[in-house]
Order: C-alpha cells, then sequence, then structure tokens
C-alpha cells in the first residue's frame, strides 16, 4: 500500500498534478474576480471624488482644437421661454387656463408654435390628457414606488436660495472679503492661469464635483431670453454679460443603482443636489478670490444651454440624444456651471470616437418610449450640425409613466453608462482608440444581444397600453413592497 | 474584497508559475515538444477561458444574468472547440497514442 502510494507521488506526478490544480484555482479565482469586480462599490464611479480619483481618463490623448460639433451657419442663441419645454408649457397653461385660445398667447409662444405646429399640439395633449391620466394612474398602481418617491424627495429636500438680482449685482462679490490679507477693495492677483486652472479644479473635486472642466464661455450658449427666477426679465433680450468670461462645468453622477432602473425608480435630484450645492460653492470661493462668479445649476435655474459648454470644456461630447456622453460616466451625470471672469488655461475637447460610435449604434432612440431620439442623421439646428432631440416628445413621456419625475431611461441604456469594472473599461478603451469603427459595430451588436431592454412600450403606464416597466429591477432599498405593507 | 485585491493577483501569478512548471512536465513525460509558437497558442488559449470566466463572473456580479449566459454561450462554445482543437493539433491528441511516461 505505501508502495503503491509513493508511486502516485513522484516529483513529476506531483508537478503535473500541481499544474492541473492550479489550473484548476485560477480559472475558478477569475470567475470569483469577476463576481467581486461587478459588485465591487469602487466600480460606482463617483466614489472618489473628492481626490479627483474618478476623472480617471487620459484626455489629452484625445484633445482636439476644434470640439465634435460642427459649426454650419450663424449661431442663433435659444430664447428659453419657448425653446425650453421647461418654460413653454408652464407659459401655455397659464395663458391657456383663461380660456384666450391661440391669439392670447404671447408673441413669442405663437411665434414659436407656428414654426413648431407639432410641439403645440404636443403641448396641449400633455397639459390635457397626460396629467389627468398620470393621476389617475398614480392612485391605482403607484404604491410600488413609494419608496423611490421618497428617496427623490429627499434628495431635493436641501435647496439653495434662488438668485434674485441680475449678473451685474448677484455675480460680484461683496466689500468684505475676509479678514486675511490683500487690498479687498481688489481682485487677488493670480499667478498664472494654467495654475489656476489646477487649483481650480482641485477645489470643486474637493467640494464634491466627480468631473471639472473649463472653457472660453461661447456667447452662442447663453439664452437670448432668460428663464424665470433668475433675478433678469424673462422678456427682456440678454446681452452676454462681459464678465462671463470663462465656464466652468461640474458635476457628479446620480446613484448608480436606482438609475438603471429608469425611467421611473431613478431620480435626478440626487445628482443635483450635489451639483448645484458644488456650484455655489465654488462662486463663493472664487467671489472670495476677488472675482465674478454666477452659478447655473439644476433643476431649471440656468442662464445658458450646459451641453455645448460641457463639450468645449473637453468633459465629453454630444451624443444622439443631446446628452454629454463622458468616459468615465457615460451619460449619467448632471451638470452645473459657474461662469466667471477669473482668468483660467481653458481644456480642449476631446474626441474619443462617441460621434461614430453613436452613428452605428442607436439603442437609446430604439429604446426610448416617446421616439424624441431621431434614427436618421444630424441636422443644421441654430447654426450648428447635430442630432436632433424632439423634446416636447420626451417630456410628454415624462407624464406617461409612474414613479418618479422624468424618464432618464436613455442615459440608463446608453452603452457608455456603464460602472468602472474591466469589462466596461476594456470596451471603452477599445472604441476611444479604433480608427476604424469596427469595433463599433462588434460592441453595438453585443449590447443588443447581452443587454436587452423591455419592450418600449412596456415602459408606458397602464393606462397608456404599458406595463410601467424599468429597465433594470430596481435595487433592494426601493422596493417597496418589501418594506411597507400595502 | 479578497478576489479583487493585490494578493489575490499574487497568489494568481504563483498558480499561472505552477501551471507552465506542470504542462512543462506532462509534455516531456509524453516526448510532446513544445516549441514557442505552441506555448503562444496555449497562452491565448488560456486567455480566452480565463476571459470567459471572468466575464461570466462579473456579469453576475453586475446583476446582468442574461449578459451571463450569452457570455456563457459565445465564449465557452468557441474556448472548447479551441480547447479540442488544440489537444488534437498539439501533439497528444494526434494519434491517440500515449508514449510512456518518465520515470
Amino acid at each position: 500500500m505505501v508502495e503503491k502510494n509513493r508511486k502516485h507521488l513522484t516529483r513529476r506526478g506531483f508537478l503535473k498534478a500541481s499544474g492541473a490544480a492550479g489550473a484548476a484555482l485560477g480559472s475558478a479565482g477569475l470567475f470569483f474576480h469577476g463576481i467581486q469586480s461587478g459588485r465591487n462599490p469602487a466600480s460606482y464611479t463617483g466614489w472618489k471624488t473628492r481626490e479627483g480619483g474618478d476623472q480617471t481618463f487620459n484626455r489629452k490623448r484625445f484633445a482636439v482644437d476644434s470640439p465634435t460639433y460642427e459649426k454650419a451657419g450663424e449661431g442663433q442663441r435659444v430664447d428659453a421661454r419657448s425653446g425650453v419645454v421647461f418654460s413653454r408649457l408652464p407659459g401655455l397653461m397659464r395663458y391657456w387656463r383663461e380660456n384666450r385660445g391661440m391669439e392670447g398667447l404671447p408673441e413669442y409662444l405663437q411665434l414659436y408654435y407656428k414654426e413648431h405646429p407639432e410641439d403645440f399640439d404636443l403641448d396641449l395633449y400633455n397639459y390635457r390628457e397626460l396629467f389627468p391620466k398620470m393621476r389617475s394612474d398614480a392612485v391605482r398602481y403607484g404604491d410600488a414606488f413609494l419608496l423611490a418617491e421618497a428617496w427623490s424627495h429627499a434628495m431635493s429636500a436641501v435647496q439653495v436660495e434662488p438668485i434674485s438680482e441680475p449678473p451685474e449685482i448677484a455675480d460680484f462679490p461683496g466689500r468684505r472679503r475676509g479678514f486675511m490679507g490683500g487690498d479687498p477693495q481688489k481682485p487677488l492677483k493670480m499667478k498664472t492661469p494654467q495654475k489656476t486652472s489646477r487649483l481650480i479644479k482641485k477645489i470643486a473635486h474637493e467640494l464634491g464635483s466627480t468631473l471639472v472642466g473649463v472653457t472660453r464661455l461661447n456667447p452662442d450658449w447663453v439664452y437670448s431670453h432668460p428663464m424665470r427666477g433668475r433675478g433678469l426679465d424673462p422678456d427682456e433680450y440678454l446681452e452676454v454679460p462681459k464678465h462671463w468670461e470663462y465656464a466652468i462645468v461640474v458635476g457628479t453622477p446620480m446613484s448608480w443603482d436606482p438609475m438603471y432602473a429608469n425611467p421611473n425608480y431613478g431620480t435626478s435630484e440626487d445628482a443635483y443636489s450635489i451639483s448645484r450645492i458644488v456650484a455655489f460653492r465654488l462662486c463663493a470661493f472664487i467671489k472670495r478670490l476677488g472675482y465674478a462668479a454666477r452659478p447655473h445649476y439644476p433643476g431649471t435655474s440656468y442662464d445658458l444651454m450646459v451641453p455645448p459648454i460641457m463639450v468645449d470644456a473637453g468633459i465629453g461630447e454630444q451624443a444622439r440624444n443631446s446628452v454629454v456622453i463622458t468616459p468615465e460616466l457615460g451619460m449619467n451625470f448632471r451638470a452645473a456651471v459657474v461662469t466667471t471672469n477669473l482668468p483660467m488655461m481653458p481644456d480642449k475637447p476631446i474626441d474619443f470616437g462617441v460621434q461614430s460610435f453613436c452613428e452605428t449604434c442607436k439603442v437609446c432612440a430604439e429604446q426610448c418610449p416617446s421616439g424624441a431620439i431621431t434614427m436618421g442623421g444630424k441636422e443644421v439646428i441654430r447654426g450648428y450640425r447635430r442630432w436632433h432631440l424632439h423634446a416636447a416628445k420626451c417630456y410628454n413621456f415624462w407624464n406617461s409613466n409612474l414613479g418618479n419625475m422624468g424618464c432618464r431611461l436613455c442615459v440608463a441604456v446608453c452603452p457608455y453608462t456603464r460602472k468602472s469594472n474591466w469589462v466596461h473599461r476594456a470596451a471603452l478603451h477599445v472604441t476611444a482608440n479604433d480608427p476604424t469603427g469596427l469595433s463599433h459595430h462588434a460592441l453595438t451588436r453585443m449590447q443588443k444581444v447581452f443587454y436587452p431592454g423591455p419592450d418600449p412600450q412596456d415602459y408606458f403606464m397602464p393606462s397608456l397600453g404599458g406595463k410601467n416597466a424599468s429597465y433594470r429591477p430596481p435595487p433592494w432599498w426601493l422596493r417597496t413592497e418589501d418594506f411597507i405593507e400595502l | 474584497m479578497f478576489f479583487t485585491s493585490g494578493l489575490f493577483w499574487f497568489i494568481e501569478g504563483i498558480l499561472a508559475c505552477v501551471v507552465i512548471v506542470g504542462l512543462k512536465v506532462w509534455a516531456e513525460d509524453r516526448s510532446v515538444s513544445m516549441p514557442w509558437w505552441k506555448i503562444g497558442l496555449i497562452v491565448l488559449w488560456w486567455a480566452w477561458a480565463g476571459f470567459t470566466a471572468a466575464f461570466i463572473g462579473t456579469s453576475i456580479g453586475e446583476g446582468e444574468p442574461h449578459a451571463a449566459l450569452m457570455g456563457g454561450i459565445v465564449f465557452t462554445v468557441p474556448a472548447i472547440v479551441a480547447a479540442v482543437l488544440l489537444w488534437r493539433f498539439l501533439g497528444p491528441g494526434k494519434s491517440g497514442k500515449r508514449p510512456e511516461p518518465r520515470s
């Protein structure tokens, strides 16, 4: 017996057996490494924000001299009163309630609806039919979203004081600048714009911004007529103030797991809340240095359009659905902007392949229940060539499903909106470095086969023939039925 | 999180060394020649198999069972086919005859 055992335990036999065991253990180890990588909290990009540890993409390698949108004529500024659906619809409702008809609408709305007759029907449908339907569906089917709604409400509980004065007053620092040195009447002399940029980015990260970028402000992005509640008269043409020389973009991701459970369990309020607080704090910091600063922040307190400023600042590229795709967070990013006269070194825009990828992919357009995202090519819009988003259709869907306000489905389904594990990082680097575009086709195919979503019709609320579906199931902590007796 | 730690990769490295030594001994015992290109093909196959295991695990971990299933089908089937071809092509499975092992 002993002899037999010895025969089996020769040195060479042991080495071979060890090799086989090593192969099995190594493979099993990789499998379990995968499981932990998938669950790892470190893959929830945003958790290392304060040390700048989430802005990890090497943007310098992909820097370009011109932004990836194309200028195709004279730029036209947007009239926020009619061009922004959040301003237009309340305007329509206010005047429509008074039964004044089309002629009773203010001139800017009449003009807008004359140019966009489809939007008039869509806006009216939203106001007259969708709102009441949503309310009655919420009573019948809304229980499932009680926790999600409470969570969103909690995230929006801390608000900032609205800006009540025009830029020439609100943006400038007060007389006192603290007790430390320097002439309190003069801006501090900064050493170089490069150093100032570096400082501001570090401060923005410390304040809680996951991504930050700096650009010179293109006046085309400023609204010709501003939104309400900004210390400006919406009916007066807004001359771009001279001190809005630079724009700093800051922002944070929405919580990852609820975001995948859109259009109903997720909320924008978590990222909104952090981004607006960062913007206000950054303004306070800049004003302490003696320079002008003005925050433009979510939900609807902007004097300008944010996506093209993000593109200019090298944060990302504008996608098929008009939202900006960033390398680190995909579209899972809610931004605020600070306009200032603090001299800084602007960042360069980046080109990491999004235009080509979006040309192929179209996942967002296929999944969008409202049909707001075009399946076609780019168009010239206000002097710039880009994909068109039909905002009125998009906004109508916000009132066509239950759960939290908004939709964010295009954010959730985008192949770039993935957590930071090795699978998705590898895919990002392949697409960013592939000049042929072949990988875009392959990865798009994989996205559709590996990560399919429900039928778009299922995202609607029951009275509109849907099932209140979400792209992915809600996280355990938003499942109302597991915590509350219904 | 042991499986994402540095210690895990250290142990994986040791296991890789053990596998290489075991493979070398196994090849010698069966008089299978191991030129660089055969070793290259085996390493490629090993990387593919490791990628497959890690992809399936990651997809399960991040709550994408469908991706794990599809990855299991799309990546595992070629891995098995490649394993059979390698076995036949690289020596031991070619003749079906096993040489006497070295003592």
